[in-house]
């Protein structure tokens, strides 16, 4: 069996957060911009962008819809002029850890666990994230590292929206 | 949208499609601040070992969302997705999400429904597998 990827210093940053991210308050104007990327050339369901139609769901107003990403292009922190935060992706060096020697990362899988709370114009969105978990696999390309990520997502009253497991594989 | 009263293990999902264009992946490149070459240029996806570009996973994950948003209705909520991603899909291909029911309770005043997902390109290949539970307001009696 190969030899383990995963070093003692990674092991003890499992957990530790490894960046946190506010996004801008979100504008309804966000919200239908999104809906309709995702949903064309069909025209997206009202609930998306019809605030009167919003008015009479079980909302009362236009919501997010799940999977909307309210820290794309700039967030309130990190500000546009500090080093660019990704949502997809990571290193240990970010916790001044030794990431192991890949050729390859792969996202091979998405867990997203949703709350009742919906995103609403107005919200400003709190992201933490960890890596929560490491595991290995022997594969044809060698031993191939499984890290998961965990990034969880926050309104400003500190209701849970969202949180999203992503495993990467390195190789 | 799904009817309460004749929901069923096994019951199938209307299925949501999209083909893989440059057009649609722009758009979502635009709202995800996503734009990493290999989803447009050929050159650089050859060069990263695919045949042609490919989309994005997010966007993918998104097409499993509408279709349970479509069949849960105004009502419903979706209470988890996950989506083991098999292979890309590829441009001009068109994908095909589904959705099929495989258990169904009853818990604290709504109906929990546990699904299982797929997606296949028009050659029928695998590109996500996975699973969602989303949950309905329970409004009278259900077949399991």
């Amino acid at each position: 069996m190969a030899e383990s990827l995963v070093t003692d210093d990674m092991r003890s940053i499992v957990g530790a957060v490894m960046r946190e991210s506010v996004s801008h308050p979100v504008a309804i104007a966000d919200i239908r911009k999104w809906a309709i990327a995702v949903y064309y050339p069909e025209t997206p369901p009202r609930q998306f962008w019809d605030e009167d139609y919003a008015k009479t769901t079980q909302f009362g107003c236009i919501v997010a819809p799940e999977e909307f990403n309210p820290f794309a292009w700039s967030t309130a922190k990190p500000l546009l002029t500090d080093p660019k935060v990704s949502q997809t992706a990571f290193s240990e060096d970010e916790l001044g850890v030794q990431p192991p020697e890949y050729k390859a990362i792969l996202l091979t899988e998405i867990r997203e666990q949703h709350g009742r709370v919906r995103i609403r114009a107005g919200d400003a969105i709190r992201s933490v994230v960890r890596i929560s978990q490491y595991f290995e696999r022997d594969g044809r390309k060698g031993r191939m590292l499984y890290t998961t990520l965990s990034n969880d997502w926050r309104n400003q009253s500190d209701e849970w929206i969202r949180t999203t497991e992503s495993v990467f594989v390195r190789y | 949208m799904t009817r309460i009263d004749k929901l069923m293990v096994g019951e199938q999902l209307p299925v949501f499609e999209r083909r893989g264009t440059i057009e649609h992946w722009n758009r979502f490149a635009a709202v995800n601040d996503e734009f990493a070459a290999h989803h447009w240029d050929y050159a650089v996806a050859e060069e990263e070992g695919f045949p042609a570009p490919f989309a994005m996973a997010p966007l993918q994950l998104a097409f499993f969302h509408a279709m349970l948003r479509a069949w849960i209705g105004d009502d419903g909520r979706i209470v988890s997705v996950s989506a083991k991603l098999r292979g890309p899909f590829f441009k001009d291909q068109l994908l095909t999400a589904s959705g099929k029911v495989i258990a169904v309770d009853r818990v604290e005043g709504e109906i929990v429904v546990d699904l299982e997902l797929a997606q296949v390109d028009e050659t029928d290949r695998s590109i996500a597998i996975g699973v969602a539970r989303v949950a309905l307001k329970d409004l009278g009696e259900v077949d399991g």
